[in-house]
């Protein structure tokens, strides 16, 4: 083998982004795979994430643009459409199940995909975790970069760890500076060979047991194909259509007519499905208590759902009406028998929904202890202060009201109507956006985006002449 | 009267800081840190401050250098990060070394949900980053759902020194592309959160809808003596 046809870190990038589709979420970690988003045709349509929490596609920019820098410290400049988050969103991204793909830099990868994320020889009993732990547990793919051996010829791929792992079984595929190796439920597999390289290189050079099966094919460096998929649909009924009977599904909404989707709820009732579990502050409250509804009309709530006999559960922190003698139409079908009713406290209903997005399984809030909210659930003790354990609330569907969106899915708000909308978006499998308009990429500026793409898989544009009020 | 919260100096922001408080230091790979209140607290006789500080790390971008001052002062006695970012000779290792400093690593993505539990009153959270690998051990698990899980604790610290962009006299914060990182969340978790930002305006001057930290989270603000929010130095 000649030394000189290892590849160097922009080729493996290159190969890296062939592995990448189109409409995905990719994670990149830094130093070479930093180097991924720049792989990838202009308006591909994968949102990348890097490690100091911008989300887009971005092409390299001015180096001293303040604050407009990638995870290795590279000028950066976002395409239209991009946005910023914190590190904590960033984290919840990962954990919540957002993020397809992520791609880490190791150091070490053993035969079960096991790694180690960064060498710190020079600083034993000192690791590195930096995103890479993150990464490894919360992505859907995990493709490791890798230096296929170190210097003094020592292979970076091992039989096993001679020590505890950073990402546990987490590598499906090691892109290394020599080939492409998958890694199987029977072990390494050589997928492919860099240019002037062969098989018996790569054999050679892995610490590993690796298999070979007939000849292996030459990388290729051919930009991936393909485009993302469209999210903006063309009415309410047609991004609900898959909604099945027995779907949970969350639904925002105050008293009032702030922050209700409430194109989407009469798409819902047109649609028909049944035996649902709504997830909702109110039950369908705005109705009974008509703030700013016109005289003579009634405001759109859950209330039609359920009079449609729709709702057979749901979870809420306020499904009555403040007047006992004009009660909602949940209260009278729950009177009935007809629906169940899990009672919720608002702010826990909010950080349970902030936890089904984010990843987190479960968490102790002081909020019910000694109160009825309390009763059947764990309570524990913490630094003296108890606590309730509160579990996680996700759902199939989730409808949201947003003012505007821009085609990729970012998502801005109008006032008090953010409410329970932006927890809600990360808390479903798909989030459907009710807006008042939609507009092209760009035009929704990067640091004022509430709700970003990653979390948005449909948009309808609320009709001009629809009236909140019927 | 509310409590005025825009301060004259990076000086008496920092007035306050006591020997072996808890300090959440924001700052963002590539972009400025929270250098003047560094500065500020460098010049002050306090120690035995544990610091939480990790912005993100690249070979060639910087890295910890942010945080220099207060680790050539030995004035930080543990040090809390995901990025303990190292070279034979570097400063923080030789610290470790000689045993004056401890390090505590763990992943970015934890550190930053162990921050909002302290900020958001949580007693804990069961997340599934860690279990199983040397970052879990230790720790108290449970299966959620069929995944195993690690309880992680809050964290919480006495003081919050943290750059922004910009905030009002309210505390109302905003910050610059991705200068964000643990910024807001560390506003949250801190007893006294300190902002450093390029400008200091008045109500009014931040739309509402695009505020990031709000001034429930931020106890003072006070312009840097850098001034704007630029990269750091090469």
């Amino acid at each position: 083998m000649v030394e000189s046809n290892r590849l160097d870190a922009n080729a493996m990038a290159q190969r890296v982004a062939r592995e990448l589709s189109p409409g995905e979420t990719v994670m990149l970690g830094s130093n070479w795979p930093g180097l991924v988003g720049g792989q990838v045709p202009d308006g591909f349509g994968v949102i990348f994430l890097t490690e100091n929490g911008l989300a887009g596609e971005f092409s390299a920019g001015a180096a001293n643009d303040a604050g407009w820098v990638d995870s290795n410290g590279q000028g950066v400049r976002l395409a239209a459409g991009g946005s910023v988050s914190a590190s904590v969103d960033t984290a919840a991204m990962l954990r919540g199940g957002h993020v397809d793909v992520a791609i880490v830099q190791a150091g070490k990868v053993d035969t079960r995909g096991n790694f180690v994320h960064w060498t710190t020889g020079a600083s034993p009993g000192l690791e590195l975790p930096g995103w890479a732990v993150d990464m490894a547990a919360g992505a859907g793919r995990l493709i490791v970069m890798l230096e296929h051996s170190a210097d003094g010829g020592e292979s970076n791929i091992v039989a096993q760890l001679d020590g505890p792992a950073d990402g546990r079984a987490g590598a499906g595929l090691i892109v290394t500076d020599m080939a492409v190796i998958r890694v199987g439920s029977e072990g390494l597999e050589l997928a492919e060979t860099a240019p002037g390289i062969t098989a018996e290189d790569v054999v050679a050079a892995t610490g590993a047991p690796l298999r070979v099966t007939g000849e292996t094919p030459a990388m290729s460096f051919d930009p991936p194909p393909g485009t993302a998929p469209a999210k903006v649909f063309g009415s309410g009924r047609e991004a609900l259509a898959d909604v099945p009977d027995g779907a949970t599904v969350m639904i925002d909404g105050f008293a009032g007519p702030g922050g209700t989707p409430h194109y989407l709820l009469t798409s819902l009732r047109d649609h028909g499905a049944k035996k649902l579990t709504i997830i909702s502050n109110t039950a369908g409250i705005a109705r009974v208590v008509n703030f700013g509804t016109p005289p003579g009309k009634q405001a759109i709530d859950h209330t039609i759902l359920i009079d449609n006999g729709q709702v057979s559960k749901a979870v809420a922190s306020y499904p009555v009406s403040p007047s006992a003698s004009n009660p909602t139409a949940f209260e009278l079908a729950y009177r009935r028998g007809d629906v169940e009713l899990e009672l919720v406290p608002q702010g826990t209903l909010a950080e349970r929904l902030r936890a089904g997005g984010a990843g987190v399984a479960a968490f102790c809030t002081p909020t019910g202890v000694g109160t009825l909210i309390a009763e059947g659930k764990e309570t524990r003790v913490i630094d003296g202060k108890a606590y309730v354990l509160e579990q996680a609330l996700r759902a199939d569907f989730c409808i949201i009201r947003g003012h505007k969106a821009d085609t990729l899915g970012n998502v801005v708000y109008k006032g008090t109507s953010r409410n329970f909308n932006s927890v809600m978006a990360p808390a479903a499998d798909v989030t459907i956006v009710e807006v008042d308009e939609v507009v092209e990429p760009g035009e929704l500026g990067p640091e004022e985006i509430v709700t970003p793409g990653v979390y948005v898989n449909r948009i309808v544009v609320r009709p001009r002449d629809f009236s909140p009020y019927e | 009267m509310p409590r005025e919260k825009v301060f004259g100096s990076c000086a008496a922001a920092v007035a306050d800081v006591f020997d072996g408080a808890t300090v959440l230091i924001g700052g963002a790979l590539g972009c400025e840190g929270p250098q003047g209140l560094i500065e500020a607290l460098a010049q002050r006789p306090v120690g035995g401050l544990t610091c939480v500080f990790s912005p993100g790390a690249a070979p060639d971008a910087g890295g910890f250098s942010a945080l220099e001052p207060l680790i050539a002062n030995g004035q930080v006695v543990k040090l809390i990060t995901a990025f303990p970012w190292l070279d034979d000779n570097g400063l923080l290792e030789k610290q470790r070394r000689s045993g004056k400093l401890e390090i505590e690593s763990l992943p970015q993505g934890t550190l930053a949900e162990r921050l909002r539990a302290g900020g958001a009153g949580l007693g804990g959270v069961f997340i599934p980053t860690g279990a199983g690998t040397r970052f879990g051990g230790g720790k108290e698990t449970r299966t959620v759902n069929g995944r195993e899980c690690v309880l992680e604790l809050p964290l919480k610290g006495d003081f919050a020194l943290f750059r922004a962009y910009r905030a009002d006299s309210l505390g109302n914060v905003v910050y610059r592309g991705a200068g964000r990182n643990l910024g807001p969340t560390m506003a949250m978790a801190a007893r006294v959160s300190i902002a450093e930002v390029d400008e200091v305006c008045q109500p009014g001057g931040i739309d509402p809808e695009t505020v990031i930290s709000s001034g429930i989270f931020v106890n003072r603000v006070v312009e840097s003596p850098q001034g704007s929010t630029g990269r750091t130095a090469e």
